[in-house]
């Protein structure tokens, strides 16, 4: 089972990219900030991390561990992992039609 | 620019600054803010505000070495006693109290829009499609053919240019009670005067038929027939006008893009039967 970033609305985006950030291992807000950053996510307003940090939260999609001094890291879960693999194959199966339409001249 | 944006975080609501509070302070604390982070961090505020549910009781991951507060018997609420004051609020998704709350960001949310849209409203030029083109309106023939009367001097609103088209010689005689019918002018024969009044830009209405005057009736300010601002009103010239010409089809064109500036108030060059002082009443 997994859930959908769908109904999100303004916030299924940001939370996409977290998911993303945190498929490479726990990391805080600041981190998760940055590194959506370098994979060339747009650059999220603090109050948007963390509106989409809370849902994602409240959904189960990722965890809280313990804070170190201030910075709370977030871990995503297992239900978070099953969302992030079906949202990132729906889009891959996006990208693939998109592709293979371009590439066919003949409907042009 | 940080400083505000520390502000601001206490604009969220103590549930969610006992939850989130420390990491986004400290956040907030070592990044560079921007402006836009400020507005975000409001719409953040907002949106917490308007979801307190979201910043629920932690939630520690399993390998977390305190033991996670949810599972502990929660007490059953004791029901709350027929009298008196009620226990405390069952954790409704809506209480009243949040349903209040949203009812008030909704309205002042409408009311800004409002606000903003009025505004932009009022900012935005007003549509000219006509006004800054050549106008090819027709033979004067074609005119009488759409009204009849502007033969025999009744101005014909030509509305793409927002102008009366006067039949000069026939106009003169119907506002001297005459009966005079023109149906070929040449083009110093007709004037296109704009309906905007120079005062203050009223729409000026139609000739009135009691005595063939155009008056606004925004300030009663009052023309003749020709245009010409007779004594009555506060308008400082004449009607504007556009200038005419009569190309070699025999079609008359007005011309929007020049605007030929009223006579001035004190030299009416014509006299209709009425005094110079009334209006059209």
């Amino acid at each position: 089972m997994s859930d959908d970033l769908g109904d999100l609305g303004r916030f299924a985006e940001p939370s996409l990219l977290i998911l993303v950030s945190l498929g490479a291992g726990p990391r805080h807000g600041y981190g998760i900030m940055a590194d959506v950053e370098d994979i060339g996510g747009a650059r999220l307003g603090p109050g948007t991390l963390y509106a989409a940090l809370a849902r994602l939260e409240a959904r189960g999609l990722i965890e809280s561990l313990p804070s170190e001094d201030r910075r709370r890291p977030y871990r995503i879960t297992a239900l978070g992992v099953r969302t992030l693999r079906a949202r990132l194959a729906g889009l891959d199966e996006l990208v693939r039609t998109g592709l293979t339409r371009l590439d066919s001249p003949t409907e042009l | 620019m940080n400083r505000l944006a520390r502000a601001i975080l206490r604009l969220y609501p103590p549930t969610w600054r006992d939850r989130y509070g420390p990491e986004l302070d400290d956040l907030v604390a070592h990044r560079r803010m921007r402006i836009r982070d400020i507005a975000d961090l409001l719409a953040g505020a907002i949106d917490a505000r308007l979801h307190p549910q979201l910043a629920g009781p932690m939630r520690l991951a399993a390998a977390a070495q305190a033991p996670p507060a949810a599972v502990l018997p929660v007490p059953a609420p004791a029901p709350p006693p027929a009298f008196g004051p009620a226990g405390p609020l069952p954790q409704a998704t809506l209480t009243r109290r949040s349903f209040m709350r949203r009812m008030l960001g909704v309205g002042i949310g409408i009311l800004s829009l409002e606000f903003l849209g009025g505004t932009l409203a009022f900012l935005w030029p007003p549509p000219a499609e006509g006004i800054g083109v050549e106008h090819r309106v027709g033979t004067p023939r074609e005119i009488i053919g759409i009204s009849p009367e502007w033969a025999t001097g009744r101005p014909w609103e030509f509305r793409p240019a927002r102008a009366f088209l006067v039949n000069v010689a026939a106009a003169k005689a119907m506002a001297m009670g005459e009966q005079l019918e023109v149906t070929d002018p040449a083009a110093s024969g007709i004037l296109a005067l704009w309906r905007k009044c120079p005062h203050l830009g009223c729409m000026i209405p139609t000739a009135c038929e009691t005595r063939s005057r155009f008056q606004c009736l925004c300030h009663q300010s009052t023309y003749n027939i020709i245009g010409e601002k007779l004594q009555l009103g506060p308008a400082p010239r004449g009607m504007d006008r556009f200038p005419v010409r009569i190309d070699q089809d025999g079609f008359v064109i007005v011309d929007t893009r020049e605007l030929i500036k009223g006579p001035p108030t004190g030299s009416v060059t014509f006299h209709d039967p009425y005094p110079i002082d009334v209006g059209c009443a």
